[in-house]
């Protein structure tokens, strides 16, 4: 018999949304100092069941309770080919013809290789070009990108650590994260029903529950609960829906593709053009206005500003009114489907799901289709039973006992661990760029400030939104970036304007881009010094899953697995071997030991009242169980719904604004965010509809959700995922595309067989990818997953990687809003001819030389010198 | 003797079981079980995805397939090393130490389970994680890995009830140690609606005869105007289909439903 057990078993949060935990449990099995597996967790492990008190859902004799297993998705299964993988940077790596004494040749960045430097060396580097540009340019002349998702982990949190040591030496310009994967609610919903979790439904307590109780139907608008929850708790969800049909609520999908729900849960599909969900909303509050379809006397008492909406709806505003025959022409749904949607979600008890992500709320004005949604639930009594706006399990599983609200920016936590997660949710530095805007600010060499309205910050207010800032700051008018230092970036591909983007980075206005990662790719590729980080199987840590909607919570100890691979560090003690240098090693590490922390976070959590450290770390993981009276938690809404006097809403009007005097009032002339949701055609800063003249050029509307196989650009090279025919098409040579979906008579028309290698390309360069042709969507759209690697063979031009956002629009969601536009634009998709093969070919030879691995893609060893070591 | 349930109609095609499979055996040595698998190429367990039907009125089917362990099994019996053995469980095992790599099993296996490994010159292909079963895990790595309870496993007399409704995949697939529930049906779908009032036509009368036989199922519109007839057989048939309302009548006469068939947005005027 085998010894199958291997040396040790290690707890990890397989979630990849980062920010301290999340979900999707593993078990780690580890021997001879290598991973062995990697597996669900089994939450009874040290447990015994009888001892947990557990929730359960109850609907026509059906049950619906936590099974006492996790449900990690296929990537993070598949996690030790991350640990391992050829592309993970290994030593510390200096660009072979940046000099800082000398020449720096910023325009070979995203084209030079890299040689290996030790950590002594590099760190010297580092500190004497913070000392240089500090002196020589003032502090804000350094920005630090530090935000985003990443591994779970909380002592050693990936992002956002250097702004510790750079808070410590006087400042640094921040760059803010904006609402990524849900504009439309944090620019738009807000204006309607006030300030919400980020502009999400809140509160949300146990609406799970109230929607499988009382939902009899659930729109899954643009929402794909078989994908983007992987990232965060794995496969709940799917449990969840398959209950939902067997107790008989019904699941209509509107969006663009048969999306990965659609495929196996749809009871009906309405496919609808992207970014063109406002006409559909408009023409089903037309039904309801003109058949009397709504709910009259809770608009009566709950809404003002509907006269408005109503006239706008009708006609009376700008003389289109706005019918199903209207919106067809726009959205592409029959005008017979649209009235018997429109009936069929009066008549039924409906709720709207969604889970982040996707071209519906990520499109140019994508704050209208979110206006326009809470409108609709609005008329139809939103917070009454069953009616709501599910963040599918996100928020509304049931409430456990004794856990505390931890928000992990808490100041009164250390500055170890809240600084660097601030940055992810709040602009905390005095000179600020939104994420949205860098690519704008590194490029600028006006002197003309960049101004916006609001930064973006995720935990930002409403009123927020209404101030103006600029960068730089008007008391500094001639700072300009000059050095980045960037953590974990993928801005390239997975934000807007990522042509735009890679040409900034090469601006020879900013002398020094330093990163750290532990792969190799997207923006580190135009980095000057890279740092190689490791993964949370490297290091000793703590995490907290209590978030993001999984069957459980639970706090785990997560004892390091296996050594670091080569030279790397965890993100945190790069930064602290960097302050060492610059004599701030004290201030940054607090003087803590990591078992010191992992019980300050114990503490945090108030673990104390529920069990003792010894049993706890005995254990490894505290598992929490449901609170005993989780059932009589309001749902949602409910308590406004039934008296709005006196549970009113967080807007100056305390009720829902169908239309906003706050807009009116700070942005009279906003055209594209009027105070009413409208439809938008047209503006000065998009021009994306099948209106466009463009079209002549550029005839297909682009989507593109979070990716399938991918938590936005993370997990891109795993050999085992990339076998799936969704993951990636296998080229005439060999090379692995990402797969652009095309309808079946789209291919035909344009001569394009499946897996043929085809490119996708609008006036903002080409992306090369693989064909799927497909019935899983509708005529007249290309479908790709965002977060594919850069692979540019032309940087700035032309990506052979399938990152889909190097063609997305460089503006932003409107004039006042600085969230991104990255999905809902226009593009051409056609054959590659081979002369474009060989002028790319004499252009840029090295892209073409480049070691590539056909399973795993891109390597580290195909950008390092004199590397063979793999 | 250890069975394998696979329940089609909660697998939702993650992947996970294929996944959990490679990182059980991709670069682990198993020995006398089974020597690693390579990286990619080689599928144990292998999810295939079946898409039915055109816009909008599409299903997705997913279908892992495995080694069965057959009770006749071929490639047993064709293996003249006698490296390939049933075990008292049912489960067959190649022994990696016997095999003497004549590939002759990979073109034996009728479902094509069977890959050969080039670098150690050996057939391989699922052991059903016999290395863990014997070391007293509860089940195999595709099954732990299965997040919906689709695939399960374990003793073949506690899945009495599940064996007496499974079915085999295809006509002449080997009776083996894996069982399959609830695979999909081709279905014949529809929208009706009026051309002239743009509305859909809900509770019309659909009649899907077979054109063969003397069989009719009977279907009403639904509040989108759709028609489903679901759960149709898979093989050959012509129907002919009659749509009733409000006294009118309309026969869509031909209707080739080897596969699963949408007719689309079917005008219908009433007035």
């Amino acid at each position: 018999m085998s010894d199958t057990k291997g040396d040790k078993t290690v707890f990890r949060s397989l979630g990849l949304g980062g920010f301290y935990g999340g979900g999707a449990e593993g078990m780690v099995d580890v021997k001879d100092g290598k991973i062995l597996r990697v597996r669900p967790f089994r939450f009874d492990y040290k447990y015994d069941r009888e001892s947990i008190r557990t929730w359960k859902f109850e609907k026509n004799g059906k049950t619906l309770e936590p099974t006492w297993k996790s449900m990690p998705s296929p990537f993070s299964l598949a996690y030790k080919k991350r640990v391992y993988s050829p592309n993970r940077i290994k030593y510390p790596l200096i660009r072979v013809d940046w000099d800082p004494n000398g020449e720096r040749n910023p325009q070979n960045r995203g084209k030079s290789k890299y040689r290996r430097i030790s950590w002594d060396d590099v760190t010297t580097i580092i500190a004497n070009e913070i000392t240089r540009i500090h002196g020589k340019y003032g502090v804000n002349a350094i920005l630090m990108q530090g935000d985003g998702h990443g591994e779970c982990k909380t002592i050693n949190t990936p992002h956002g650590q250097p702004g510790i040591l750079l808070d410590h030496m006087g400042g640094f310009t921040l760059q803010v994260r904006n609402a990524d994967s849900w504009e439309g609610w944090y620019w738009g919903a807000k204006h309607v029903w006030g300030q919400g979790v980020q502009g999400m439904y809140w509160p949300a307590h146990n609406i799970v529950k109230d929607s499988t109780e009382h939902s009899e139907m659930v729109l899954f608008w643009g929402c794909d609960p078989e994908t983007t929850p992987w990232g965060f708790t794995g496969q709940f969800t799917s449990s969840l829906m398959y209950y939902w049909k067997d107790i008989g609520i019904k699941q209509v999908y509107i969006c663009p593709d048969l999306n990965y729900g659609a495929a196996i849960h749809a009871d009906k599909w309405i496919p609808v053009l992207p970014n063109t969900d406002a006409a559909l909303q408009l023409a089903i509050a037309y039904i309801w206005i003109t058949e009397g379809l709504y709910d009259k006397e809770y608009v009566e008492t709950h809404v003002v500003g509907f006269d408005k909406f109503s006239d706008y709806v009708l006609g009376k505003v700008d003389g289109v009114v706005h019918t199903p025959e209207w919106a067809s022409g726009k959205c592409g749904v029959p005008e017979w489907t649209i009235k018997a949607l429109a009936r069929e979600f009066a008549r039924k008890v409906t709720s709207i799901a969604h889970y982040f992500g996707g071209g519906y709320i990520r499109g140019p004005w994508s704050h209208e289709p979110a206006r326009l949604e809470i409108c609709l639930l609005g008329m139809q009594g939103l917070g009454k039973p069953g009616v709501h706006q599910h963040q599918l399990s996100y928020f509304g599983m049931p409430r456990m006992e004794g856990l505390t609200g931890t928000s992990f920016w808490n100041p009164e936590i250390m500055e170890r661990l809240a600084l660097p997660v601030l940055s992810s949710v709040a602009n905390w530095q005095e000179s600020a760029l939104p994420k949205t805007l860098v690519h704008k600010a590194l490029a600028n060499k006006s002197t003309e400030p960049l101004k916006f309205m609001g930064t973006g910050a995720i935990e930002g207010s409403v009123a927020s939104q209404f101030k103006e800032h600029s960068f730089p700051l008007v008391t500094e008018p001639e700072t300009r970036i000059r050095m980045m230092w960037t953590d974990t970036p993928c801005r390239t591909t997975c934000w807007n304007g990522g042509n735009e983007t890679e040409e900034a980075l090469r601006s020879p206005e900013v002398e020094c881009i330093l990163a750290q990662h532990p792969w190799l790719e997207n923006d580190c590729l135009f980095a000057d010094i890279i740092l190689p980080a490791n993964t949370h199987m490297e290091v000793e840590d703590i995490v907290t899953n209590i978030r993001q909607g999984g069957q459980f919570a639970d706090v785990m100890l997560c004892h390091k697995a296996v050594e670091p691979v080569g030279e790397s560090k965890s993100d945190f003690e790069i930064v602290l071997e960097v302050a060492k240098k610059l004599g701030y090693g004290e201030q940054v590490s607090e003087g803590a030991t990591t078992e010191e922390i992992q019980k300050k976070v114990f503490e945090y959590m108030n673990l104390d009242k529920l069990t003792t450290w010894e049993e706890f770390s005995e254990k490894g993981y505290y598992l929490y169980s449901a609170a005993k009276d989780w059932e009589s938690d309001p749902a949602g809404f409910s308590r406004f719904a039934e008296n709005p006097e006196k549970s009113p809403l967080g807007t100056p009007s305390r009720k829902l604004e169908f239309y906003s005097e706050r807009l009116a009032k700070h942005f009279p002339d906003d055209k594209e965010r009027p105070p009413s949701p409208q439809w938008i055609e047209k503006s000065d800063m998009h021009d994306e509809r099948l209106s466009s003249v463009r079209t002549k050029d550029y005839p297909l509307l682009l989507m593109s959700n979070h990716g399938r196989w991918r938590v936005h650009s993370q997990c891109d090279d795993i050999t085992w995922t990339r076998e799936a025919p969704t993951c990636k098409i296998t080229g005439f040579d060999g090379y692995k595309y990402e797969p652009l979906w095309l309808h079946t008579s789209e291919a035909a028309k344009r001569g394009i067989k499946h897996g043929d290698v085809i490119k996708v390309f609008n006036e903002r360069g080409i992306v090369l990818v693989g064909a799927y042709v497909t019935e899983r969507l509708m005529p007249g759209v290309a479908y790709i997953d965002h977060g594919a690697r850069i692979d540019p063979i032309i940087p700035g031009k032309v990506d052979r990687g399938g990152a889909i956002n190097t063609i997305s629009p460089d503006g932003i969601t409107s004039e006042n809003c600085v969230g991104q536009a990255t999905s809902g634009y226009l593009v051409q998709v056609g054959k590659v001819l081979p002369e474009e093969w060989a002028e790319w070919r004499s252009e840029n030879p090295a892209a073409f030389e480049r070691t590539y691995d056909s399973a795993a893609g891109l390597r580290f060893d195909a950008w390092v010198i004199n590397d063979r070591e793999v | 003797m250890k069975a394998f349930i696979v329940d089609l109609s909660i697998c939702n095609g993650c992947y996970c079981c294929q996944i959990g499979c490679k990182d059980e055996h991709v670069a682990n040595d198993w020995t006398p079980y089974a020597k690693p698998q390579p990286d990619t190429g080689q599928f144990w367990i292998k999810v295939q995805e079946t898409i039915r039907g055109s816009v909008p009125k599409v299903k997705m089917a997913y279908t892992p397939n495995m080694c069965l362990h057959c009770d006749d099994a071929k490639c047993m019996a064709q293996c003249k090393s006698g490296a390939i053995y049933r075990r008292p469980d049912g489960l067959i095992v190649i022994d990696p130490q016997k095999c003497t790599g004549c590939k002759l099993c990979p073109d034996t296996c009728p479902n094509g389970m069977i890959y050969f490994n080039e670098d150690l010159n050996i057939s391989q292909k699922c052991t059903g994680c016999a290395h863990l079963i014997d070391d007293n895990w509860d089940v195999p790595r595709c099954v732990d890995s299965c997040p919906t309870g689709a695939l399960k496993f374990g003793e073949e007399s506690d899945f009495a009830e599940q064996i007496a409704k499974a079915e085999p995949l295809k006509a002449n697939s080997c009776k083996g140690r894996v069982y399959y529930l609830n695979a999909p049906k081709d279905f014949v779908a529809g929208t009706i609606y009026d051309p002239v009032e743009k509305e859909v036509v809900i509770g019309a009368v659909c009649t899907l005869k077979d054109k063969a036989g003397d069989q009719t199922l009977t279907v009403e519109t639904d509040n989108f105007g759709d028609f489903w007839f679901n759960d149709l057989p898979g093989e050959k048939r012509e129907y002919s289909l009659t749509i009733e309302k409000s006294g009118k009548t309309q026969v869509i006469d031909t209707i080739d439903a080897t596969n699963a068939v949408n007719l689309g947005d079917i005008p219908m005027k009433l007035v």
